[in-house]
């Protein structure tokens, strides 16, 4: 007979199992701020205002990463994020223009805008990305696209049409004629973007209401279940159309709030560079926090401690990196991507050595690849005899895991019998 | 075991990972100083508009006004932040140095004037202690001028007129012309624009202006898309350094060399070729060295207070008061040439301000030797 201690004890190691992924990336965002915090100065004293900066740019990525974890978690995928949020703040910059008071040279006057124009202009955005997402529902579910066709039509054709947009707008609307970008002066609009605490408690609440979505609604575990296996879903009586479209209405509609935040940050419209390659970082941080790609896998708390955890790496390596520290960024959310996903599948295997991860002459050319990479890096960091110890070490630390691999497969072959 | 083995080697190898490149980028970089915190050393930032070797002829002269001035002694060491061409990575990137606590100053090459960002940016520095200037593009001074103490650079709108008055001296007749740059929005693009017009005069008519991001692919489509749409056009202006190469570029490809006018601001290494080969007519080309040496130098005084050295620099600055006695004393304008094919070049020296060097191609490239420069 088990004790109740007993009990408390196994149900805490269950929850523990269950979030294994998430207690990591917690622990991991910890250590590299202890790291951070001893090698560089700035965290020790100037904490107050890096914590708020890294919750401001985490609360920014992680509006729209959400949409992108729904999306990923229904089975499916939008490209599309980065140029929604351009578009976005398009949309959101010229229904400011048009509906601004104008100065005495007849021009629109951004700098006071005043409540209800912001209200409009942001309701305005909000139903765009709406029906933006209602496009790519009718493309993936009617037409019959792929969504990874469909949310790439509108990554290309999106950006496209605010560019023109902005163009025809400022033509129509200003006395400087067409120009590439719509200024927005107004401060209590410019606050949404750079008060730290705003995009924090936005990122929250849309936090929480994701989170009773998926975890306390009907409509939430139908989504993990299309996820899962859709023809399997549909059969069970589950109106997979549906939920395809509010999947991808959400998507849309977080990156119109990020586009809204975004563009009150730097208070411009720019559609040409605005929200640039985006989606990879959303999609980066659902994967990192446990998203798995092929669906019906994955957590809203996953996902938060996926941007909080990449957007604390960016800013460790800028701190600690003097030159050129967004030039190592893209290499370390790279490497943090392979891994999750290495060991979402590891862990999906059983952990250990029950993955074989280089099986045959692919493993063979995989280690060599993976440890010339390794050793490059080094170079280029460190010179040339460290990339050479780190090639080495690699290479022999790979070939041991792939020697276990071959070994533990033996075992298994020999366990199982000649006959099965 | 209250957490498992499975959560605790989730936690490991969450943490190994980015710890290892945090820790190899912070110790390996071979132009940084990772101990530049713990040390005491403190950087003088460049921070560009967005990549391109223009940038190279400014660092070298910060790197020569490091040395010349002595940086390391008062435990300053210049670095350079190349920008990716966006005002976000430029606010990103201010946002960063304001806090950190190991930079002392940051010339900023302004990505977009109008943007009150940057400007908002740039304060945010000057609160967390950080001196800050604009280096070869400046803020919005109507609006944003307390953003940076001062100005050092090209005046834009005398460099777009010597750009004009060249078009004027190789083309008298006049013609139509099309001016191509990076962001439109640029203050350095604008006045240089603007600047054209007038030095050029009424006998040219503008047909485009076409700007493209930073992207040198659309910079090429540009020039295509220009010609195409006004057949007529024969005057094209390059406003940054690499719109040069992708005119000359266009215009070999279609082979109207003959009837084309090619005028170029800046001096790019493939634009230096490009004047060899006879591709170009004129190029109007800033002291990028300069404004990194000088930019450097007062840097240097901002951060030591020497009040002495930016009077020295800006004679308008009245060391007494710390203060500006004339409204645009706080700009530094650095030098301007002309640079003219060797032979056959109907450009005199005349036709251009006092103040303008007037250099044929082979004593541009004798001083570029003597710098260990590519371009300027």
């Amino acid at each position: 007979m088990k004790s109740p201690a007993g009990e408390s004890t196994s149900t805490l190691g269950r929850w523990a199992r269950l979030h294994s992924n998430e207690l990591g990336l917690l622990a991991a965002i910890l250590a590299v701020i202890a790291v951070t915090t001893i090698f560089s100065d700035a965290y020790r004293e100037k904490p107050w205002q890096n914590a708020q900066e890294i919750l401001r740019q985490t609360s920014l990525l992680g509006v729209f990463a959400l949409g992108a974890a729904i999306v990923i978690i229904s089975g499916g995928i939008d490209l599309s994020s980065g140029s929604v949020i351009a578009f976005s703040g398009a949309i959101c910059a010229t229904i400011m223009l048009a509906l601004a008071p104008l100065d005495a040279s007849g021009a629109p006057d951004t700098s006071q805008l005043g409540v209800g124009i912001l209200a409009t202009a942001i309701a305005g955005t909000l139903l765009v990305g709406f029906l933006v997402g209602t496009l790519h529902a009718w493309l993936i579910t009617v037409v019959g696209l792929p969504p990874f066709v469909a949310t790439l039509a509108s990554l290309v054709g999106l950006r496209s049409l605010a560019r023109v947009m902005v163009q025809e707008v400022t033509t129509a609307l200003t006395p400087t004629g067409r120009t590439t970008q719509i200024y927005i002066y107004d401060e209590t609009f410019n606050a949404l973007g750079t008060r730290w605490w705003i995009p924090l408690v936005i990122f929250l609440v849309l936090s929480f209401v994701c989170w009773i979505l998926l975890s306390r609604t009907v409509v939430g575990r139908h989504l993990y279940a299309m996820g899962g296996n859709e023809a399997a879903a549909r059969l069970s009586g589950i109106r997979t159309d549906h939920l395809k479209w509010l999947a991808y209405c959400l998507g849309a509609m977080t990156s119109s709030i990020a586009g809204i935040l975004y563009m009150a940050e730097v208070g411009t419209a720019y559609p040409a560079v605005q929200g640039l390659g985006y989606e990879l970082n959303a999609i980066a941080a659902a994967v990192v926090g446990g998203c798995s790609l092929q669906g019906g896998v994955g957590l809203i708390s996953g996902t938060m401690l996926g941007v909080v955890f990449l957007r604390v790496v960016i800013d460790a390596v800028a701190k600690l990196v003097k030159v050129g520290a967004d030039e190592y960024q893209g290499i370390i959310v790279g490497v943090l991507v392979v891994l999750a996903v290495a060991f979402n599948e590891l862990r999906r295997a059983g952990g250990g050595l029950s993955k074989q991860f280089f099986p045959g002459a692919l493993g063979i050319l995989a280690i060599g690849i993976l440890s010339l990479l390794a050793g490059t890096l080094t170079t280029m960091m460190f010179g040339r005899n460290p990339g050479w110890t780190v090639f080495v070490g690699t290479l022999i630390v790979l070939t041991g895991r792939r020697l276990a691999e071959g070994a533990a497969v033996r075992r298994r072959q020999q366990a199982d019998g000649p006959w099965s | 075991m209250l957490f498992g083995r499975e959560a605790i080697r989730a936690a490991a190898l969450w943490a190994i990972a980015p710890l290892c490149a945090v820790l190899l980028a912070g110790c390996g970089t071979s132009d940084s100083n990772p101990s530049a915190a713990s040390s005491g050393t403190k950087r003088v930032i460049l921070l560009t508009n967005g990549a391109d070797p223009f940038w190279d002829a400014m660092r070298v002269g910060m790197q020569d006004a490091e040395r010349d001035f002595k940086l390391a002694d008062a435990g300053l060491e210049t670095t350079m932040e190349v920008n990716d061409g966006t005002p976000k990575g430029q606010i990103d990137r201010l946002r960063q140095f304001a806090n950190q606590t190991d930079i002392a100053a940051v010339a900023v090459s302004v990505t977009d004037s109008n943007n009150p960002a940057i400007a908002r940016a740039m304060e945010a520095c000057q609160q967390a202690g950080i001196r800050v200037i604009a280096i070869d593009s400046d803020v919005d001074r109507k609006n944003n001028r307390k953003a940076r103490f001062a100005y050092l650079g090209t005046d834009n709108v005398i460099g777009g007129q010597e750009l004009g008055k060249a078009a004027a001296g190789i083309r008298p007749e006049g013609g139509e012309y099309a001016t191509f740059v990076g962001l439109k929005g640029a203050a350095n693009a604008i006045e240089r624009i603007d600047g054209f017009a007038t030095g050029a005069g009424d006998k040219f008519k503008q047909v485009e202006n076409l700007g493209d991001d930073m992207d040198l692919s659309t910079a090429l489509k540009n020039v295509k898309d220009a010609l195409d749409r006004h057949p007529e056009l024969d005057v094209l202006v390059g406003i940054w350094a690499y719109n040069a190469h992708a005119i000359v570029d266009v215009v070999s490809q279609r082979g109207i060399r003959d009837k084309t006018t090619v005028v170029v601001f800046d001096a790019a290494p493939k634009a230096i070729e490009d004047l060899t080969a006879g591709k170009i007519d004129a190029m109007v080309v800033q002291n990028p060295y300069d404004m990194g040496y000088r930019g450097t130098r007062l840097m240097k005084a901002l951060v030591e207070g020497d009040h002495a050295t930016i009077h020295e620099l800006f004679p308008k600055y009245d060391p007494q008061k710390k203060e500006f006695t004339e409204p645009d004393g706080d700009i530094l304008t650095t030098g301007l040439r002309v640079v003219h094919p060797d032979e056959g070049t109907p450009l005199k020296k005349e036709m251009f301000a006092e103040s303008t060097e007037f250099l044929s191609l082979g004593a541009f490239k004798k001083w570029l030797a003597e710098h260990n420069l590519t371009g300027s």
